[in-house]
């Protein structure tokens, strides 16, 4: 058995081996599919979520509300903004955890762009600054800002 | 800087493994993996009268785990499962299996629920035997089952930074066994806590053996503890 661990732990050596000099030519394919246009149509919010929330799933989705009501309420009137919470487990909601590939309790922001494109983009930062009310906000309003600019 | 923009900062770095061992830091820390790696921790030190099996039987364990996440890994980058289908069954039913599993896995070693004795005549079960008399094959299916037991945040960590990693670098396999290695970590540093402390003290009382056997009742009623919550949690 002891044995077994040590193969083990050259197998993982040598495959540390085999993938670092990857990373350092740098040769990965960014995922980027970011569309930068000034024209936007309107910007969705939505905090997926089930019907069983966990603490920091709340805390996730609340905070995102509070952002928005307190610094984005002419655009949520406008309609250019939209925000929802949306429980993922309900059949009503299947077109929008679909259009949105949400994969379990998560932040999406949505952009549709008035030639018609629309791009989709987890945040997975505000789950780090749920400790920090001010901090959370402040990031996410910075982040919806950025949207609107276009980038 | 505080310690969570700290582990942010580290699990956004440019440096993939750098950051797949981060994110696999903050899943260690995060709910369900800190409530299955306690209850690892129990099992594995179970057996505390001799040192270096407890470290090793935590770093079986971590094999366990790693087994997991590079199994999801590998059939997400390489044979291109869908992410989302994967991760809302694993949510679903991971953690509904993972409750009465607990409980009944307490009520064997309670002694409530008899296992059907083997015969150890045939080679296969002895082996067997020999296997599950040093813990090995018991922590590294603990740790293998254990991986499998997403919840909303750790499942945000895994399938919302991890594999979206893995995919970029078209590495099914090593980013996700740094992250393994992270999240098994807390139960290998304790693992050897448990050997430099606890076994010195076992000695010292020269009660090894009936100090075994209270351990074996107190692992029990924690998996029972924890089987409980997450069936609580999930079934009512």
């Amino acid at each position: 058995m002891n044995k077994l661990i040590y193969i083990g732990i050259g197998l993982f050596i040598l495959l540390l081996v085999f993938f670092i000099p990857k990373y350092i030519n740098g040769d990965a394919t960014a995922l980027s599919n970011s569309k930068i246009s000034s024209d936007i149509e309107k910007i969705e919010v939505y905090h997926f979520h089930a019907t069983n929330q966990c603490y920091s799933c709340k805390t996730v989705g609340n905070y995102a509300e509070e952002t928005i009501n307190t610094y984005f309420s002419d655009e949520l009137k406008s309609g250019k903004l939209v925000f929802g919470h949306i429980n993922g487990e309900l059949p009503e909601n299947k077109a929008l955890v679909d259009k949105y590939e949400a994969k379990g309790a998560s932040l999406l922001i949505g952009t549709y762009y008035k030639d018609g494109n629309f791009t989709k983009e987890e945040n997975v930062q505000v789950w780090y600054k749920i400790s920090n009310k001010d901090d959370y906000m402040g990031y996410l309003k910075d982040v919806i800002e950025q949207k609107f600019s276009g980038n | 800087m505080t310690l969570m923009s700290f582990m942010e900062a580290m699990s956004t770095s440019s440096f993939p493994l750098i950051a797949a061992f981060f994110i696999g830091l903050m899943t260690a820390l995060s709910p369900c993996p800190l409530a299955t790696n306690i209850t690892a921790i129990a099992y594995i030190s179970k057996k505390i009268g001799d040192g270096k099996k407890t470290l090793l039987t935590g770093v079986v364990y971590t094999l366990g785990r790693m087994f997991t996440y590079v199994l999801l890994a590998s059939l997400i980058v390489y044979i291109g499962l869908n992410v989302q289908a994967i991760s809302l069954f694993l949510q679903k039913y991971g953690e509904r299996i993972l409750g009465p599993l607990l409980i009944i896995m307490s009520l064997i070693m309670l002694n409530i629920i008899k296992l059907p004795s083997l015969k150890s005549g045939d080679k296969i079960n002895r082996l067997k035997e020999k296997l599950s008399e040093k813990g090995y094959f018991g922590s590294f299916l603990l740790g293998v089952i254990f991986a499998l037991a997403f919840c909303p945040f750790s499942a945000v960590l895994f399938f919302g930074m991890l594999i979206p990693l893995a995919l970029k670098y078209s590495d099914g396999i090593l980013i996700p066994s740094v992250f393994s290695l992270a999240t098994g970590l807390p139960v290998i540093i304790f693992a050897f806590i448990l050997t430099f402390s606890v076994s010195k003290l076992g000695k010292i009382m020269n009660k090894v053996q009936t100090f075994e056997k209270y351990m074996r009742y107190a692992i029990a009623i924690i998996f029972l503890i924890v089987g409980a919550y997450y069936t609580w949690r999930i079934w009512i």
